[in-house]
């Protein structure tokens, strides 16, 4: 609980009207997208309207001390911003302007409320766009990718946000306002604290403002769909897309149970996938008219000879959207067959895909746990869903134990648990397969450093030891 | 004429708040946030509480008992147009319209809604005689504008005072009614293909719109009846979950319309598509009290054809061409109301009526499935809001460079020609039946493609 008296004071910081105490709305920010969690009520929710009250708001928490707990669009699906702990919850969804958009210098500087989307838009409208694509960017927040570091389909030839930004203004975890990069592609003054900030998942700042790479529109896209009868043929075709000199803008994956998934929930017409097909990848190119043309044809090749049955170029922009919305529609298909959907975000390097493919369905078919799996294969970044009835106590039972040998699969292959939704508080017990005590213990050692009264974001990514306490 | 297979088919649904189906709603939500690309209440708040998922939330939540009584619980529950915005982009489709009017009906029964707005909606609005009494000639204040439309309108609802006094623009009151004008024009016909429900908009202040309706059907080659004895479509009261107001009015729709000794029309048909969901998406779970009301009742939803889909129906079935060729004449645009797209799933028809008018050139605009905010009595409850999103709505309009908007609701069309007014005065606001005659062919005067057979 935070007593009168310090509501009182955040509600002179950010005004009254933007602080929240009611019951229900505490109940409104005790949640964001992560699925079969509960709700936590923080004990306040502020909708901040600069830099300056966030700062302000941040060295009270110091002083009182509150936990504070950054929060974007809520869309986040490993619980980052869930208040676990209680504390103010700082939205940052009312500062959401696009301050600048520079075409001069290839840059945008917005505010971290600003819907991705909105400012992808607001780019190409002068020729120009903005790379990371999350699944949710039509609703999730600059402030929120920033802080998961949060990839997208295109992360394979354009990287992750993180190969997106330039500067960020944040507020430290002890209020200490503070500008971090510089407006230039290349800089190495001094360490690099605004990596470090980004994917922090709000344990380190609240970020309050980017300076934002964005990229040339490409003149041509084209798209292709493979389909395989085998799921391992389709994850070698990815690496031999490359070694063939090609760097597609995209190259996503769906195993034979997503595609039926999708084909039963869109209806299979509409999709234009192959029901039958064990596995497909859709394959986006981009680039110059003749560049799009040329590529495109030594992909076709590449399939070919990874025994595809079939490849497809999509011959219109709406062909190609077709092939981008059944891929699209993986997540709510699996959501709409399965009540409990565990899903997944491994990634592993290219040439462990066809591997971590196969063994990830052996280890479903020895756990009896229908599986699917769909995702960014061009990065080796695999949404693994493993598909149960919650009623059903040995089926979930079943899942964990699938879970737990993914991830060692995933881990003895070289890759990470996670990909791109961050550990947050659903993946800190698996954190330690990947990162050794004294890996954990240095990054420990910098959260200590920055935000000595743990007062921000507490209790995420670092699994509970028994001397950290509640 | 027989009923079309093509014509989007009546929905099943209830707003009892104990059905199972209720809980099954609120169970898949999965809390992903993908309503909030599209919430119009969501653009204008930035907040939690204004989109689908927090809505749901709340009514899941825990401390539902105490949460249900209070003012914050109430105020978000209030605080959405039911435009099912959020349905369209939901991945698992949960149907947030029926979740919010049925936890508004909960409400209503525990008489927690607001006490002038339910005076009006449970004494005022049924009631035929209270209001016409009070009839006077002016329209120097709203009182007197109200006293002007009878008691069972739900315009009262749309243009009480906002909480802090604020008004629209009252629009003015045309006389003699529409209804009671058109009782003389069609009287003597046989009446049997359409029978017209005209609304409370087009019967009190745009019955412009309804005689293009009339006009623009009978010249398709349709008999066209308008019952005397309709109402006010129930809407309102429905959306704000005054549910036994909403069935007073529809039984008094259903003897109009389909009379117990018959004869009925083939169709039923609105120049106003929120009329039109109404009477085809909630008379059987008004009136399903004995069997024979319940049957009546569905032949009823099953005849109720949004106007452009029955005007391109009607087209089609005589084989009349769509009118191509050079065109001239004003830009027109067009606005998607929220219960024809999203309610009845039609958005192509009137597209395909209004790019193929002769006298008139077609522009889409931005977003133009974006809902106005209108919303019934939402833009006086939260007057406010209703302002902001239409603001946002109308800058896709202003973008355009068109002359005329066009639409096919009339809330949508109060909410819009204010909006626009406020912004850009000159541009019109018309509903889709008054644009098709209008700039429809003049030598057989029968709108798009006709001819002269």
């Amino acid at each position: 609980m935070i007593d009168a008296g310090v509501l009182n004071e955040i509600g002179v910081i950010v005004g009254a009207q933007h602080l929240l105490t009611s019951p229900e709305e505490l109940v409104l920010y005790g949640y964001d997208a992560t699925p079969a969690v509960d709700v936590v009520r923080p004990d306040a929710v502020v909708h901040a309207g600069s830099a300056e009250e966030i700062a302000e708001i941040v060295r009270l928490a110091n002083r009182t001390p509150f936990y504070v707990i950054p929060r974007g669009a809520g869309t986040g699906l490993t619980g980052g911003a869930r208040p676990i702990r209680g504390g103010v919850v700082i939205s940052t969804q009312r500062m959401n302007r696009i301050l600048r958009i520079d075409a001069d210098n290839l840059q945008a500087v917005v505010q971290p409320g600003v819907v991705t989307d909105q400012l992808d838009k607001q780019a190409r409208a002068q020729g120009l766009f903005y790379a990371p694509d999350p699944q949710s960017m039509a609703t999730c927040s600059i402030g929120g990718n920033l802080a998961e570091n949060a990839g997208g389909p295109h992360a394979v030839k354009y990287g992750v946000t993180r190969q997106s930004v330039l500067a960020l203004q944040a507020v430290l975890p002890e209020g200490q306002l503070v500008r971090l990069g510089a407006r230039t592609l290349k800089s190495v003054a001094g360490y690099d604290l605004l990596s470090l900030l980004l994917g922090s998942e709000g344990t380190l700042g609240v970020i309050t403002e980017a300076t934002l790479r964005l990229l040339p529109l490409p003149e041509a896209r084209r798209t292709l769909l493979a389909s395989f009868a085998e799921v391992e043929e389709a994850a070698a075709a990815v690496g031999a897309t490359f070694r063939a000199g090609v760097l597609p803008a995209a190259i996503e994956f769906m195993d034979g149970n997503a595609i039926r998934c999708v084909e039963d929930y869109e209806g299979s017409s509409l999709t234009g996938l192959v029901r039958e097909a064990g596995a497909v990848l859709i394959i986006e190119l981009d680039g110059g008219a003749g560049d799009v043309e040329r590529t495109g044809a030594i992909v076709e090749r590449v399939m070919r000879e990874g025994k595809a049955k079939g490849v497809k170029l999509a011959k219109t922009e709406e062909e190609a959207e077709g092939l981008w919305s059944a891929r699209r529609a993986v997540g709510p298909a699996l959501a709409k067959i399965a009540p409990l959907k565990v899903n997944e975000d491994i990634v592993v390097p290219l040439s462990g895909l066809p591997r971590a493919v196969a063994g990830i369905h052996s280890i479903g078919a020895e756990q009896d746990i229908k599986c699917a799996i769909f995702g960014h294969a061009g990065d080796g970044n695999l949404h693994v869903n493993f598909l149960a009835d919650p009623q059903n106590s040995d089926e979930v039972r079943r899942v964990e134990r699938a879970v737990d040998e993914m991830f060692a699969l995933v881990i003895s292959l070289g890759g990470s648990i996670t990909g791109e939704h961050g550990v947050g508080t659903t993946k800190q017990k698996y954190l330690s397969l990947e990162l050794s005590e004294e890996s954990m213990d240095a990054m420990r050692a910098i959260k200590a450093a920055l935000d000595p009264r743990g007062i921000m974001n507490p209790a995420k990514i670092f699994p509970e030891r028994a001397e950290d306490g509640a | 004429m027989a009923p079309d297979k093509k014509i989007p088919p009546a929905g099943r649904k209830t707003v009892d708040p104990d059905d199972k189906r209720l809980k099954a709603e609120i169970d898949r939500c999965v809390r992903c946030g993908a309503c909030m690309a599209k919430c119009p209440v969501y653009f204008a708040t930035q907040r939690e509480g204004g989109v689908a998922r927090g809505k749901i939330a709340l009514t899941r939540a825990d401390e539902i008992g105490r949460l249900e009584g209070g003012k914050t619980f109430q105020f978000h529950l209030s605080a959405c147009l039911l435009c099912g915005s959020c349905m369209a982009v939901c991945p698992n489709q949960v149907d947030t319209p029926l979740i919010v009017q049925a936890e508004r009906a909960k409400l209503a029964k525990a008489k927690r809604t607001g006490r002038l707005k339910s005076f009006v909606l449970r004494k005022i609005l049924p009631s035929r005689r209270v209001l016409p009494r009070l009839l006077t000639g002016a329209r120097f204040t709203r009182a007197l504008w109200a006293a002007k439309v009878p008691g069972d309108s739900g315009l009262h609802i749309r243009f009480l005072r906002g909480p802090k006094g604020e008004r629209h623009r009252i629009p003015k009151i045309t006389k003699p009614f529409f209804i009671k004008r058109a009782k003389k024009e069609t009287e003597g016909s046989k009446a049997a293909d359409v029978a017209l429900f005209a609304g409370c908009v087009s019967n009190y202040l745009r019955p412009q719109a309804a005689e293009a309706a009339v006009s623009g059907l009978t010249r398709l080659g349709a008999s066209v009846t308008v019952p005397t004895d309709q109402s006010c479509c129930g809407l309102p009261a429905f959306g704000a979950g005054e549910t036994r107001a909403a069935r007073k009015l529809a039984i008094r729709n259903l003897d109009a319309f389909l009379p117990v000794d018959g004869p009925w029309p083939t169709y039923i048909t609105s120049p106003c598509a929120s009329c039109a969901y109404m009477l085809s998406k909630h008379m059987v779970e008004l009136l399903s009290d004995d069997a024979d009301t319940a049957r009546r009742a569905r032949e009823f939803e099953r005849r109720v054809v949004p106007f452009s889909s029955l005007w391109l129906k009607l087209q089609e079935d005589r084989g009349l061409p769509g009118s191509g060729g050079e065109k001239s004449g004003p830009l027109l645009t067009y606005h998607d109301p929220c219960h024809l797209k999203k309610g009845l799933s039609e958005s192509d028809a009137p597209r395909k009526l209004l790019t193929s008018l002769p006298n008139a050139r077609f522009v889409e605009m931005s977003d133009a499935d974006d809902c106005c905010g209108q919303g019934g009595s939402f833009c006086i409850s939260h007057y406010d809001l209703s302002v902001a999103i239409a603001k946002r709505k109308v800058e896709g309009v202003l973008n355009s460079g068109a002359d005329v908007l066009v639409t096919e609701c009339s809330g949508c069309l109060l909410q819009l020609a204010e909006a626009l007014n406020s912004q850009k005065p000159g541009i019109e606001v018309i509903l889709t039946s008054e644009a098709l005659l209008r700039f429809g062919r003049t030598d057989s005067g029968a709108g798009p493609g006709s001819d002269t057979g």
